[in-house]
């Protein structure tokens, strides 16, 4: 019991020294370092938000859908790999799992310094809010707001990102579809 | 407990002398059998402590499920714990009004049973023998409170109902001779709440994506009677400290598109009260380790799943585990 004891107020106290302050995660501050390109095409997989179908072309295998907060629509090519593509209608509420494409910048004011001199601008679509490198997790912040988690894969480059770095997402095709008839 | 002149000790009285006259009802007629009351004062008082204990062992999150033996100073026991225990904060930290403190609510739930058989040693005076079942389950929560990105705080407070019962033999058994001792009647139960207040302290570093965590555990129990056969025999507290450190090693290889990680924990758990005289045990040491498959933010909240082997030893106390190993982050 004296040894447990003794233990825990030891416990306390190292931790207490070693920990700092509680901050939340921002995605809005100046990463460290030069700009430069961490990493480019980095694989994930986003579930999109339930959307209705305004129109679906089969010989491209593309479809435009809408949600009441995207009122331009947006087209989706699918894979194919997703069997349902043929069972979708207009109409009906479709939500698709599409693959993206992640690149992670350091930028200066939204600039990139070129190999041979100057700066070329890249419109970034989004931040890094948070990092976590043992569950290969990259946590964006959109513009409006909104925060998504991505499960990266073994190869990326995540002890070299941090919040505030600028990504560009591409998106490549939906490789599935959840279809619910209207 | 036991030296204590207090209420507890009277109802424990009462029980004895309740247990002292079923004991006479079945014992042979035989003078060097009988007891006396101070003998069936130990008595409950031992099989309070082992209801109290089991209860516990069964239904506490805390403590790991398995198959345990232990050499008592006045009986052997042999446990089968079968517990399914879970617990885990609700979203991301959020920050706590304008101060630097996040938070997040904690949620913590266990079921589980266990069935035991003692054996008094010859001669023993506080022996309890019989074939316990123990049914426990317990739930209740409070919050995690993130002082720094390492350091948190989670006070919680839980409760817990637990049943025990000797259908299959006598309920108690005070060496009272050297053939072998008394025996009370069969086919008793006991029904127990217990209030569990407890404070987990953690800090937790990841270095090269191992997360290492440190943490410590303190845990407070009051144990009664609420009903059944027995008359009140469990009024008590016990409390454990425990401490541990985690290592939640990514192995960087892929199996079925989840990474392996490994790992595994090293803890000590000090037992007290009533917990320590039921088990007759001290403390205990574990040591566990663990292969999974990382499914988080990959299938529902799933943060691992694979299987687990733990090893326990302390004080007149042996037991080992081996199981599925669930983790959720919600």
């Amino acid at each position: 019991m004296r040894a447990a004891t003794a233990v825990d107020p030891l416990l306390f106290a190292v931790a207490i020294i070693l920990a700092g302050c509680w901050s939340a995660p921002i995605a809005n501050v100046r990463p460290k370092g030069d700009p430069r390109l961490i990493q480019a095409a980095i694989a994930v997989e986003s579930v999109r938000s339930p959307a209705i179908v305004q129109s679906v072309d089969f010989q491209t295998r593309t479809v435009v859908v809408r949600n009441p907060a995207d009122r331009a629509g947006t087209v989706y090519r699918f894979g194919k790999r997703v069997s349902n593509f043929d069972q979708i209608r207009v109409g009906d509420e479709v939500q698709p799992t599409v693959v993206e494409e992640l690149t992670v910048y350091v930028l200066d004011n939204g600039k990139l310094p070129r190999s041979g001199g100057g700066l070329q601008p890249v419109e970034a679509d989004a931040k890094v809010l948070a990092v976590d490198p043992s569950y290969r997790l990259l946590t964006l912040q959109y513009p409006n707001g909104r925060q998504e988690t991505f499960k990266v894969g073994l190869g990326a480059r995540l002890a070299q990102m941090e919040a505030g770095d600028d990504v560009v997402i591409r998106t490549i095709e939906a490789v599935a579809v959840r279809v619910r008839p209207r | 407990m036991a030296g204590m002149i207090t209420a507890p000790v009277r109802r424990r009285l009462h029980a004895a002398v309740v247990i002292v006259g079923a004991v006479a009802a079945l014992l042979p007629h035989c003078a060097r059998c009988q007891i006396t009351p101070s003998q069936a004062n130990r008595i409950a008082s031992a099989l309070g402590n082992r209801v109290e204990a089991l209860t516990i062992e069964g239904g506490d999150l805390g403590l790991t499920g398995g198959s345990y033996r232990i050499r008592g100073s006045d009986d052997d026991m042999d446990m089968d714990v079968s517990k399914f225990a879970g617990s885990g904060e609700i979203g991301d930290p959020r920050r706590l009004g304008d101060l630097d403190i996040a938070w997040q609510p904690r949620l913590q739930g266990s079921i589980g049973s266990v069935n035991a058989e003692s054996h008094p040693h010859a001669g023993s005076r506080n022996g309890v023998g019989g074939q316990f079942a123990t049914f426990a389950i317990e739930f209740g929560g409070g919050a995690r409170f993130w002082l720094s990105d390492r350091f948190s705080l989670a006070p919680t407070l839980m409760g817990m109902y637990g049943h025990t019962s000797d259908d299959a033999t006598a309920a108690a058994s005070a060496q009272t001779s050297a053939s072998g001792g008394a025996t009370a009647r069969a086919g008793w139960n006991e029904n127990t709440w217990t209030v569990r207040p407890a404070m987990n302290v953690q800090y937790r570093f990841t270095w090269n994506r191992t997360i290492t965590t440190l943490s410590s555990d303190a845990t407070f129990f009051h144990t009664q009677s609420s009903g059944g056969s027995n008359s009140n025999i469990v009024d008590g507290n016990s409390g454990t400290l425990a401490n541990s450190i985690d290592i939640d090693v990514p192995l960087g290889r892929q199996l079925y598109g989840h990474e392996l990680r490994s790992g595994g924990f090293f803890g000590r758990t000090e037992l007290f009260g009533d917990l320590k005289d039921g088990l007759d045990t001290q403390h205990v040491y574990e040591i566990h380790g663990r292969l999974v498959l990382d499914f988080l933010n990959q299938f529902w909240k799933v943060q691992w799943l694979g299987i687990g082997s733990s090893y326990l030893w302390g004080t007149n106390f042996r037991g080992w585990t081996v199981g599925a190993d669930v983790a959720f982050r919600f």
